[in-house]
């Protein structure tokens, strides 16, 4: 039986858990249940199977469940009392391929803004110094695809449940969902179609504005005059269409990050 | 009695011994210099080189630094090593002859380690075993197959036969064998079996399943349908998505069917005598 609670502004940040009781966040397709004791945690999550993707509320209670009520759960112990339990958004830890709803073309020097909507995990991390990473839960498991030329060039990526738009607003603002732009400039003497694009999720970091509604930096993809590379630019700042954006999480893999050259066909199919 | 003790006291103030005291140290440094080098060369390149790779400079290192040990060794104890060739080229016609197995495994080895079809830690199919590589040795293959059992593979059979290297590529396909009665609406069947993949995380989006009529079987029409997935997932997907199309075709009213027998007795023969529950044979009336 779930009881009011404070609800936060947001379904991330920081929490203070109350001794032997436990919190209860919706999220999109995801249930999740954190249950504090003294010197352990235990943590579930599920996901409904039919759930209306456009759907963009989120819940939080406290609730009388235990988190081994729902599909996956685990525990943790610790020889330290701990309460405070942070939530942050993260982007997948794999390329997101995402596609127009019908493929388009763009012609020798043209330039295009398409908005991707990428789904989010959510990191569990205690307030210890440093954080103690308890463990990553996909608010919507994406299916998994494969980029390449052929079934033995390429990479394992995730594939995205939604069309990527050029228009901002046909684009469902969802919480559990964050928005890139792309900006793809063709530089070529020939005319681009674009079928398929790969978005290089684990570079990017992860903005809220105000409203509530998660963003990431603007990605520039240029195909070059010979039209056999693409030149990859991330903006290391929030795009502008984020209102007062605050950043919640950092690329997972910011080695690489700035500008890349990659194959044309590792970026565009 | 004095005399044998004589020789003991002159072979032990002469040079010989002298000779096989240094022969000795000198096989005992060069183990240990083996070993400390083949191991500092495993560490160094661990980092860098895969674990088949790694196996291989550790033994040839190993090897080829005790034998310059030995050579040395023999040379203190006084052997001309041009006539120990020489023989060795003797000897070698006659080991050839005695080793034949030994000498074709430790070939097919070379070979093996040269063309790479597989490295240790891959997972491999020979024959009707199935199993992850341990280790490539000069004379064998070492597998653990999944009901953890230890198989030695003799090289020469692996050359000869044919070899499957099951984790060579990230994604693989699983053919799915489907059968559906023979009155079902094969675009609703298809449809149905799309969805199910579409909706399967495990299954890749790209490339896409595919599906192919097999044909007109003898109780059901059989179906062919391949999906791909993360190597890692391959059997998860093939447990779960059965499991989905069965739940599916029941949703949607799909009969699968099970095998038919027809017994016909010829158009000369009597028609077969039908009873209900409640009729007698009417011998017994």
């Amino acid at each position: 039986m779930a009881t009011e609670f404070d609800k936060p502004p947001h379904w991330w940040g920081n929490f203070t858990l109350p001794h032997e009781q436990s919190l209860q966040w919706r999220i999109g397709p995801l249930t999740l249940i954190v249950h504090c004791l003294d010197g352990e945690w235990q943590i579930g999550h599920q996901r409904t199977a039919d759930f209306d993707n456009d759907d963009s509320t989120w819940e939080f209670q406290r609730c009388d469940l235990l988190p081994e009520t729902l599909d996956k759960h685990s525990r943790y112990i610790f020889s330290k009392i701990l309460k405070q339990l942070t939530l942050t958004p993260r982007l997948a830890d794999r390329p997101i391929i995402s596609r127009p709803r019908v493929p388009f073309n763009l012609t020798a020097g043209e330039e295009v803004t398409l908005y991707i909507s990428s789904p989010l995990w959510i990191e569990l991390t205690l307030a210890t110094s440093p954080a103690t990473l308890l463990e990553e839960v996909a608010i919507q498991r994406p299916s998994d695809t494969w980029f390449g030329s052929s079934t033995l060039e390429g990479e394992l990526c995730y594939a995205s449940s939604t069309h990527c738009r050029i228009n901002l607003a046909e684009l469902p603002q969802r919480v559990h969902r964050a928005i890139t732009p792309v900006v793809i400039r063709n530089q070529a003497e020939t005319t681009l179609t674009v079928e398929r694009i790969n978005l290089p999720a684990p570079l990017l970091s992860v903005y809220a504005c105000t409203n509530g509604q998660l963003w990431t930096p603007q990605v520039t993809l240029i195909r070059g005059k010979h039209g056999d590379m693409a030149e990859l630019k991330i903006d290391n700042k929030a795009p502008e269409q984020a209102e007062s954006p605050i950043r919640l999480s950092r690329p997972r893999d910011t080695a690489s990050a700035g500008v890349l050259i990659r194959a044309f066909n590792a970026v565009f199919s | 009695m004095s005399e044998y003790w004589n020789d003991i006291i002159n072979f032990l103030s002469s040079e010989k011994l002298w000779a096989v005291t240094r022969a000795i140290i000198v096989v005992i440094v060069g183990l240990v210099i083996a070993k400390l080098a083949s191991s500092g060369l495993t560490t160094i390149a661990s980092k860098k080189i895969d674990p088949h790779r790694t196996m291989v400079l550790k033994r040839g290192s190993y090897y080829l630094i005790l034998i310059l040990f030995l050579v040395t060794a023999l040379h203190q104890l006084g052997f001309n090593l041009s006539v120990l060739l020489g023989a060795a080229g003797i000897f070698s016609v006659a080991i050839g002859f005695a080793s034949q197995t030994s000498a074709s495994n430790l070939i097919s080895g070379l070979f093996l380690v040269a063309e790479r079809p597989f490295t240790v830690g891959d997972v491999i199919r020979v024959g009707t075993t199935t199993g992850e590589v341990l280790s490539i040795d000069p004379l064998s293959v070492k597998l653990r197959t999944f009901d953890n059992l230890f198989v030695r593979i003799p090289n020469e059979s692996l050359i000869k036969s044919e070899v499957t290297t099951l984790s060579r590529f990230p994604i693989r396909r699983a053919d799915l064998l489907v059968g559906v009665a023979y009155k079902e609406d094969l675009k609703k069947v298809r449809a149905i079996l799309e969805a199910v993949a579409d909706k399967n995380p495990l299954c890749l989006e790209e490339p896409k399943p595919r599906y192919i009529f097999q044909g007109f079987g003898d109780s059901s029409l059989d179906i062919q349908f391949s999906v791909w997935a993360k190597r890692e997932n391959f059997l998860d997907l093939k447990n779960t998505i059965y499991e989905e199309i069965k739940t599916a075709f029941d949703e949607q009213g799909v009969e699968i069917p099970f095998p038919h027998v027809s017994l016909y007795t010829g158009s000369v023969t009597e028609p077969f005598p039908i009873y209900t529950t409640d009729d007698k044979p009417l011998d017994q009336s």
